[in-house]
């Protein structure tokens, strides 16, 4: 077990270190440079690029900044917030992203167990053709198309919340009503593919045999759901949990943008826009690492939760 | 089950003993092969696909927003890139129907009512409401009145059926266009994807061993990459014209089908008359497309299928983030871009992008969740 | 092939087995009392491709302590006959008529509330493959004695003294330790043994076997047919015994019911059945069975054809198409259930009076009279 996870772990720091290299070169390779604006002066910019080392040949920089990752050290940012330090910024705004992210799967998760399950139990019936219906809806229409929609009718047209999100530092009712919008304009993507998911799974479970033995028992139908087939269609979800928790991470970059909400999306956005190397360097990393560490979150809570699954091997022939 | 009503069926029945007869060979249907031709895979999963309502109804949606995205740019007399910025912003006017009150050119603006008289006075119609808002501590008398943008912008005689944009254009033929250039970028990405994962998913099983493992590692490492971040940098290093945008999509998009293809690979390989074929002398090459490859037919076109939204998806929200193609022309998601900044002035240059993005959303998912119950062979028969 | 195995069972057991069942059956099949009568039972499916019919107007008793096999190929509608008895019958499906008697109440105007208070404790079911019939994430011994810590009948602490004793009784050594095991770790053979201690729980009068032997190897299934056939002994079981598989049948049968296309063709006591078939269909079963006896001579007897469509039931004797000796009449008219003995019922035209006479096929002939000469002298 251990030696596994040693293993996973040394795994992904190597994966991290590729795309690491992969992404700062590509980085940099971007035709302009951060201070490629024409109205600044040569002899600026001669100061400009030396003031951040990018005169000196690219693999220097590099190492360089290789040297300074050691220590959580990410640079300065140089155009979004000039002098700025990249990891300050970034830990200023991340909160605020994780805390939307967070309430998205808080009501993604209830929402969407509901109503997968729902229609699993009454599948062919007039409330799970509802349901699909809605699934198809939600996954079809983009998610910054519904928050530009939500955000014009919800807040312009009829004024129930605030246009932009409040930037106040305390929660406060303005603050939750400024949320609700860009939580919902995440969450219905998330909703469609946990019900559609369960919906699925719970179905097949359904018919399975292991039913029919466990009714034959004498279990009623609600007993058996809830032992048998609820359990045996959750533990993929475990899985699906993170893969939201990704999407609306992804999600949240246009979202933050059309809210005007002051996270790591929307610094993201900025950074690359305007060429700031050491700040799209560093929001890479992040998205990266977290999408590295909630893989190897999965992998080993599947190895806790199906006994079929003995963590460092595959799954025990059938 | 003693039948108690024996007698009584037997009399009823009046059998004679003619009714007794062997019945000659010949009349025996047993062995009778069925009168209906046989249905390959292909026009059985078609029949299927033809009886589900909802994706034949998509696909003809589909099939006329196409139609549209072909001809509706030259049906009108405006071209994508014809600006004039006299009309900028010019609520839908359609003919005929402004009579019924809608698409009639006219917007309700909220405006100083002192102004009505001066500034409005040529498109005026009526006015709704009438309030008072506080500016520098004084009552401002405002009016929410309904104007005709069009008298009032000096385009008395022209109809823009879905509005101008800001620059004075034609969003008819710029969405037309555009949905054109998303479907064009769409259907690009898909095919050109769909080969790379499945040569790439055949290559990973056939040879098996390290090439798959090694292979299986590339696939980890590129999947593992935050896709969004990767586009945007791939765009701003090789431009935005289509092609970038279309290779862009290509990075990770054939994971899907390449992963696909490899598991399919590996379920029949072992199958026991994939062996007897080889067994039999049948050369590898013949194996694997005789015998395997069409295995997987089925869940590859219905993985192509679902993945055209996504690629439509995907461009969109480049094009919504600032990195679509670029002006003059314009893709659904630049439409969509350009309508978010001036939403609350303009909301239909939003709102018509939306209803096509969203259909063409729609319809695709339907097309393709019917596309996979009619090749899921777990319910053929 | 594995026949040869079930031969061997299936010869012995008409030699040995029967000659106790001849003296014994014909006392008590007609003095004992039914413990489970079905009437006229109608199920129908409704699929993508119109209604199917599966079982048309089935009916039988099942008597205290007898064995009843039910016998058919693969959509004959013997599942979902004992499906119907359970009330398991999947959602599309409806029982437009029909009524199963169990203890002075119709079952099939139970709520879903009250049949789960019959099932497991009064009548219970195990079914083909137990690979699939054992929740995989479940441990076994929880699987067994859920039910019973459900309905409050033990505490949890004596679950698993509980669960060892159904595991010993089903032959499974080491009880306490395999009690947390999961069923990934269990042989298939072990599996269905696990699957029987489950559907024993809850000490049911009437245990419905789903051919409980046909996903298991040959050599397993004689292991598990003896622990059958020893566990309703002990228990003074009430047995439905569903299979495809005369062989398996003669073994462990009191009395055996045809069934064709959604109908029970024959039905009648083992010996009846083996030594008297009249159902051109059962006749041809027996027919088409190999035998240790047979020299290369002889043919096997093959069934041309396939079961009819049940979404579109055949007018009159749904197996004269198939039947190369078929009467004019089985075309047209359905033919009722003929009696030929007290316990011995056949729906063939064959039985009227009016009827040609038929031979059995020689090779069917010559074994059932060598197994009677072979009984007598026994």
């Amino acid at each position: 077990m251990f030696k596994y996870i040693t293993q996973r772990i040394l795994l992904m720091i190597l994966t991290l270190f590729i795309i690491l290299v992969m992404t700062y070169f590509l980085v940099q390779s971007v035709p302009g440079g951060p201070f490629a604006d024409p109205t600044i002066k040569p002899a600026v910019r001669a100061v400009l690029n030396r003031r951040y080392h990018l005169d000196q040949p690219i693999w220097m920089q590099f190492l360089q900044y290789l040297k300074g990752l050691s220590h959580l050290d990410f640079g300065v940012s140089i155009k979004v917030q000039p002098q700025a330090d990249v990891f300050k910024m970034i830990a200023a705004r991340f909160p605020v992203t994780i805390q939307l992210n967070l309430l998205s799967n808080l009501v993604i998760l209830p929402v969407g167990f509901i109503l997968g399950i729902l229609a699993a139990l009454k599948k062919n019936s007039i409330v799970d053709h509802s349901i699909q219906i809605m699934v198809v809806v939600f996954i079809s229409v983009p998610s910054f198309v519904l928050a530009a929609l939500l955000q014009y009718i919800f807040a312009y047209k009829l004024g129930w919340f605030p246009i932009t999100f409040s930037t106040a530092r305390h929660m406060n009712l303005e603050k939750l009503l400024s949320m609700v919008l860009p939580v919902l304009a995440l969450s219905f993507g998330g909703i469609a593919y946990i019900a559609r998911y369960l919906r699925d799974e719970l179905s097949e479970v359904l018919n399975s045999d292991f039913m029919l033995l466990a009714r034959a028992k004498g279990l009623t139908m609600r007993q058996a759901v809830v032992r048998h087939a609820l359990r045996n269609a959750l533990f993929p979800l475990v899985g699906m949990i993170l893969g939201i928790f990704i999407t609306v991470l992804s999600g949240s970059i246009v979202v933050e943008n059309v809210f005007a909400i002051p996270g790591t999306g929307r610094l993201s956005l900025a950074a690359i826009s305007s060429n700031d190397y050491p700040l799209v360097m560093a929001n890479v990393l992040l998205y990266t690492a977290i999408g590295l560490f909630a893989r190897l979150i999965l992998d080993l809570a599947y190895g806790l939760i199906d006994p079929r699954v003995t963590v460092g091997g595959g799954k025990n022939a059938e | 089950m003693p039948n108690n009503n024996l007698d009584d069926y037997l009399k009823a029945a009046n059998l004679s003993r003619e009714d007794f007869a062997f019945v000659e060979a010949g009349q025996i249907q047993a062995d009778r092969i069925p009168d209906t031709p046989p249905i390959g895979f292909f026009r059985d999963a078609m029949r299927r696909f033809g009886r589900n309502k909802a994706s034949v109804l998509s696909l003809a949606v589909v099939v006329l927003i196409a139609f549209f995205a072909i001809v509706g740019p030259f049906m009108d007399s405006f071209t994508y890139r014809q600006q004039n910025v006299k009309w900028d912003k010019l609520p839908p006017r359609v003919p005929y129907l402004e009579k019924l009150g809608i698409f009639n050119g006219t917007a309700v603006l909220t405006v100083q009512k002192a102004n009505i008289e001066t500034d409005y006075k040529i498109g005026y119609i009526k006015t709704i409401r009438e309030h008072n808002i506080k500016a520098n501590g004084l009552d401002v008398p405002m009016a929410d009145i309904v104007v005709d943008m069009y008298k009032l912008k000096g385009a008395d005689d022209v109809y823009f059926w879905l509005g101008s944009d800001g620059l004075g254009r034609d969003l008819w033929t710029r969405l037309w266009r555009g949905a054109r250039i998303s479907l064009a970028m769409a259907f690009l990405a898909v095919f050109l994807n769909a080969l790379i994962g499945v040569i790439y998913g055949a290559i990973s099983a056939y040879y098996g061993k390290n090439t798959d493992l090694f292979m299986q590692r590339v696939i980890e490492i590129i999947g593992s990459i935050p896709l969004l971040p990767l586009l945007i940098l791939f765009i701003i290093k090789f431009g935005t014209g289509i092609v970038p945008i279309v290779l862009a999509l290509c990075i990770t998009g054939w994971i899907g089908m390449a992963n696909l293809i490899r598991s399919q690979f590996y379920r029949y390989k072992g199958r026991e008359y994939v062996l007897a074929a080889q067994t039999m002398g049948v050369r590898d090459r013949r194996v694997i497309f005789r015998h395997i490859l069409p295995n997987a037919i089925g869940p590859a076109i219905t993985q192509t299928a679902i993945s055209i939204p996504e690629f439509i998806m995907a461009e969109s929200m480049l094009a919504y983030l600032g990195l679509g193609i670029q002006a003059p022309e314009a893709s659904v998601g630049v439409l969509l871009s350009e309508g978010q900044q001036v939403l609350f002035s303009a909301p239909h240059l939003l709102l018509f992008p939306a209803i096509i993005i969203s259909l063409l959303m729609l319809c695709f998912n339907l097309i393709s969740g019917g596309l996979r119950d009619a090749f899921d062979p777990a319910q053929r028969g | 092939m594995g026949n040869n195995t079930v031969n061997t069972i299936m010869k012995d057991n008409m030699t040995t087995n029967n000659v106790v069942n001849t003296t014994t059956n014909t006392v008590t099949n007609t003095q004992r009392n039914s413990i489970l009568s079905v009437k006229d039972l109608h199920v129908s499916f409704s699929t993508y491709g119109g209604t199917v019919n599966a079982v048309r107007g089935v009916s039988f008793d099942l008597k205290h302590g007898e064995t009843l096999a039910i016998v058919g190929e693969s959509g004959s509608g013997k599942s979902v006959s004992s499906k119907a008895v359970m009330g398991l019958l999947s959602k599309n499906a409806s029982i437009p008529s029909g009524e199963i008697h169990y203890d002075g109440s119709n079952l099939l105007k139970l709520t879903d509330k009250e049949f789960s208070k019959i099932r497991g404790s009064k009548i219970s079911m195990i079914f083909q493959d137990p690979m699939l019939s054992l929740n995989p994430v479940m441990k076994v011994g929880k699987q067994i004695t859920e039910m019973l810590f459900l309905s409050g009948k033990i505490k949890k602490k004596d679950a698993i003294a509980k669960a060892a004793q159904l595991m010993k009784a089903v032959g499974i050594e080491d009880a306490e330790k395999r009690f947390h095991q999961y069923p990934f770790q269990f042989s298939g053979g072990m599996r269905q043994r696990i699957v029987i201690a489950c559907a024993l729980a809850g000490e049911p009068e009437i245990l419905i076997c789903d051919e409980p032997t046909t996903a298991l190897d040959v050599s397993v299934q004689a292991q598990i047919l003896d622990l059958i056939s020893d566990i309703q002994k002990k228990r003074n079981l009430s047995v439905i015994f569903i299979t495809h598989d005369l062989g398996v049948v003669a073994g462990i049968a009191d009395r055996i019911a045809v069934m064709y296309a959604g109908k029970i063709v024959e039905i009648g006591t083992c010996d009846e059945i083996f030594y008297d078939p009249r159902h051109p269909y059962t006749i041809k079963l027996l027919a088409a069975m190999p035998d240790m006896d047979m020299d290369g001579s002889e043919e096997l007897i093959s069934i041309p054809g396939a079961p009819p469509d049940m979404l579109y039931p055949p007018k009159g004797d749904a197996f004269a198409a198939r039947n190369d000796q078929a009467l004019k009449i089985d075309f047209e008219k359905e033919p009722p259930m003929f009696p030929i003995s007290e316990t011995h019922f056949a729906a063939t035209w064959l039985l009227h009076p009016y009827a040609p006479k038929v031979e059995l096929p020689p090779s069917l002939q010559k074994r059932i009279n060598k197994a009677k000469t072979e009984s007598k002298k026994g």
